[in-house]
């Protein structure tokens, strides 16, 4: 054979270069296989034990939790709990579970499964970094008869109920808590969800598959059970490879996507944009109440007025992210909210000159008691604070402030340099359901009371708001609470928080939970 | 191989025993700073740890004193140091896993990553040195060399996101080993490309060429045993250093095509302050370049008998 393309080398040839392209094809099963594209990978996946925002989105519909709230009307609704019972001390909340539902591994459930998933987050050798929180001041939970569960408080906390509503604290099966525990029971999670959790490769993908079974599904499920056979979660930390996954045809959605990607993609007719507002704290920045300048309320409410928010969210994200009205997310907290207005329409200018700050030597930058007016502006790294933290310095230099930008790194090194107070405004938020959230930012002794800000009269406000089970005195309370955050313009807020979800067409009826992150999965629908 | 003289192998064998307690010793001062360079100025992991918690100073406080943070830090080294000695790299603060089990599950990602890389570099170098030496005056020699200097430039995470662009209509899997092993190949190939070039145009210089080339020897024999021989042991410390070079490769590498392995991890534990996975990735990077550089050494005193006489 002396032919250089014989046949045989051809066919030979043909094999290696299908072999190397099919090392990489998908598989074209669209029908029953939806991929997903995380934008985090958790450090560590059991929502008992780890606090990421991003497991949820999977393992919410692993989980049923005892109630649910409604994206909407806020409401809460019945899950496996049928019905609930608050004592009139708000110290006992009684629950009457379902008697038709068992767990991913044919286990029923009930209330000792539900009290050992209790004792399983409160165990302080499995370091609970948010489920226990969540429980506040929990005592104990008992079960009165098989399907009659009490939890008992030692104070009351009208947040409890927002907490059961959520995947932190989703009924997992005993038996496979106590099988693997904390640590290994993240690879082997066992739920009542619509799917059931199949694999987790750290890094590289979790993998969840239709659970047949499912018929207890709570009323914001419009479907009984999954259509989706199968779903595979991947993970692109990189946001500029976020749009190029979808692109590329690597995953059928995917979150957190860049305003400019969301605005590119969203003109072809191939892909669809979703907007999610998430409830919780705007993006915004803590003024350092301790601190000069930032110590006077003259200064703090120039800083609020000669910053231009609404330049800043349209030159950033467009008409695709709202302007914060306050210290909470119009979403969910509309109600609470008032249009800020701390400076009694005072110019900047005036309020600086005002607290005598005044440009003396006409350099452009104000001066008292030969001091120049200087601001140590601290950004988190992630959610686009960093560009927005360089937008605030322009607006406040124009003011005659010279501004020092800093971007940590990480929470943590935003912990330490909040820890040695030498910041003036310093940026922040987190999310969450339930106005209670505000405690720990301007409580006293609040854990992130960064502002550094003490008042006995809002601590009266928050604490009595969080204990009180009357639910339009409670708002009554985080509404005078606003109030008094605004008036004494202890933060910056500048924009709610909106999730920037791109889709393929093919997938449909997306639709998410109250907490703004988690798509109801036993919802979408595929086509081919 | 080469066999060597009793006196010869002696010394040589004393100098590997001194790189290797070197060796040792460089890990041991890498995992000591790191140690210590963490708790000092690192991130406070408990911090990390409640960040999303929204938890009480004291529940904070309560996990620094379960995790031991509390202690001075000479007893939390004493106390890691003893650990190590029996194997024992912690747990990490995150997972609540064994570190060395957490490690050891991405390690094989990135090996595979980074030995599929190391041989497409290696290939891809030597084509483009030899491409470049040969026909030095020609175009082909021409663009050889400038896409050598081209590709020491570029960084991995540019040309990651440009070949992911570029093939994005193709339907190849980003995350899948072909992709990222050529791109993280090709980052080390400019810099292998350039040695064998700049070595090759001495070498092809030499008498034993011209020696060869009078014996009647074809030239591309002469091109790959008489010429490229003299600069193998250049080229293995290169490969040597560059192999330990691809595992710092590895972290953008990973996190562009969102392939799980050590990079990944290591960043996630930088971020998070979780000191226990830090340091054990810190350890295993400091043997492994320990490792590399002692294998360099052996391999050129095996290939170069000049070495071996002043060794």
């Amino acid at each position: 054979m002396n032919s250089r393309f014989s046949p045989f080398r051809a066919a030979f040839l043909v094999l290696i270069i299908s072999g190397l392209l099919c090392t990489g094809c998908q598989s074209t099963n669209q029908t029953s296989i939806l991929r997903y594209g995380l934008t985090l990978s958790p450090s560590g996946l059991d929502p008992h034990i780890n606090a990421s925002a991003e497991l949820g989105i999977p393992l919410h519909s692993v989980y049923d939790t005892l109630i649910v709230r409604h994206g909407d009307t806020g409401e809460f609704l019945p899950s496996l709990a049928l019905a609930w019972h608050i004592s009139a001390d708000g110290l006992v909340y009684t629950f009457n579970l379902r008697q038709d539902v068992h767990f991913h591994d044919g286990t029923p459930f009930n209330a000792h499964a539900a009290v050992a998933n209790f004792e399983y987050v409160v165990n302080p050798e499995h370091h609970s970094q948010k489920a226990a929180a969540m429980l506040g001041p929990y005592q104990k939970a008992e079960a009165v008869d098989d399907y009659s569960l009490q939890i008992h408080l030692n104070e009351p906390f009208s947040p409890l109920l927002d907490s059961l509503s959520q995947v932190y604290l989703g009924m997992a099966s005993p038996i496979a808590l106590e099988q693997w525990g904390p640590g290994e029971y993240q690879f082997h999670q066992v739920g009542t969800g619509p799917y059931r959790f199949i694999e987790y490769i750290p890094n590289d993908h979790i993998t969840l598959e239709r659970f047949a079974d499912y018929a207890w599904g709570p009323a914001v499920y419009q479907n009984e059970t999954a259509k989706i056979e199968r779903i595979e979660f991947q993970f692109y930390e990189d946001l500029a490879t976020r749009a190029l996954a979808l692109e590329r045809g690597e995953v059928d959605i995917i979150g957190e996507i860049s305003p400019q990607d969301a605005l590119r993609l969203s003109s072809h007719e191939e892909f669809g944009l979703f907007a999610v507002p998430i409830p919780g704290q705007p993006l915004e920045f803590f003024f350092n109440t301790e601190l000069a300048p930032t110590d006077d309320l003259l200064v703090r409410q120039a800083l609020v007025t000669g910053v231009d928010r609404t330049r800043i969210i349209q030159t950033l994200f467009g008409d695709l992210s709202p302007v914060s009205k306050g210290p909470l997310s119009a979403q969910s907290f509309e109600s609470l909210l008032q249009e800020d207005n701390p400076s009694d329409g005072n110019s900047p200018i005036e309020l600086l000159e005002r607290s005598g700050w005044v440009d003396t030597d006409d350099d452009g930058i104000r001066e008292k008691d030969q001091r120049e007016l200087v601001l140590n502006l601290i950004s988190p790294p992630w959610g686009s604070n960093p560009e927005v933290a360089q937008l605030i310095k322009v607006d406040w230099e124009s003011l005659g402030v010279i501004v020092n930008l800093e971007v940590a790194s990480s929470f943590g090194t935003l912990k330490q340099i909040e820890t040695e107070g030498q910041y003036h405004a310093i940026g922040l938020n987190f999310f969450g359901t339930d106005p209670d959230l505000l405690r720990s930012f301007f409580a006293s002794d609040g854990v992130y009371n960064w502002s550094k800000y003490h008042s006995t009269d809002l601590d009266y406000l928050l604490i009595n708001a969080a204990s009180e089970t009357d639910m339009s005195m409670r708002n009554t309370f985080y509404r005078q609470a606003i109030a008094h955050i605004s008036e004494q313009a202890l933060v910056l807020p500048i924009r709610d928080y909106v999730n920037l979800i791109v889709h393929k067409n093919t997938l449909s009826n997306l639709h998410f939970s109250a907490q703004g992150w988690f798509p109801y999965l036993i919802d979408l629908e595929l086509e081919s | 191989m080469v066999s060597l003289p009793y006196r010869s192998r002696t010394r040589i064998l004393t100098q590997l025993l001194q790189r290797l307690g070197l060796g040792f010793l460089t890990a041991f001062a890498a995992l000591t700073l790191t140690f210590f360079i963490l708790r000092l100025i690192g991130t406070d992991p408990v911090d990390s740890l409640l960040a999303q918690g929204l938890t009480s100073a004291e529940q904070a406080e309560s996990v620094r004193q379960e995790l031991g943070l509390d202690q001075p830090l000479l007893t939390q080294y004493v106390e890691y140091l003893s650990g190590l000695l029996r194997g024992d790299f912690g747990i990490s603060l995150y997972t609540q896993r064994p570190v060395l089990q957490t490690i050891l599950e991405q390690f094989r990602w990135t090996v595979e990553l980074a030995l599929t890389g190391l041989v497409i570099g290696i290939l891809s170098g030597l084509a483009m040195g030899v491409t470049a030496a040969w026909w030095e005056n020609r175009f082909i020699g021409s663009f050889a060399a400038t896409l050598a200097s081209l590709l020491t430039a570029l960084p991995v995470a540019f040309t990651g996101i440009l070949a992911l662009w570029f093939t994005r209509d193709l339907g190849i899997s980003g995350s899948k080993i072909v992709m990222p092993a050529s791109v993280l190949g090709l980052s080390i190939s400019g810099a292998i490309a350039r040695l064998v070039y700049s070595n090759l145009l001495e070498s092809l210089h030499g008498p034993y060429i011209l020696a060869a080339q009078a014996r009647g020897i074809q030239r591309s024999f002469r091109l790959l045993w008489h010429a490229l021989r003299p600069i193998l042991p250049a080229l293995v410390s290169l490969i040597a250093l560059e192999a330990a070079f691809l595992f710092a490769g590895t972290v953008v590498t990973e996190t562009v095509f969102s392939r799980p392995g050590l990079g990944r991890l290591m960043v996630r534990a930088i971020l998070d302050g979780d000191y226990q996975i830090t340091q054990g990735l810190v350890a295993l990077a400091a043997l492994f370049y320990t490792a590399s550089h002692i294998i360099a050494d052996w391999l050129a005193l095996m290939f170069d008998p000049r070495l071996r006489e002043t060794a």
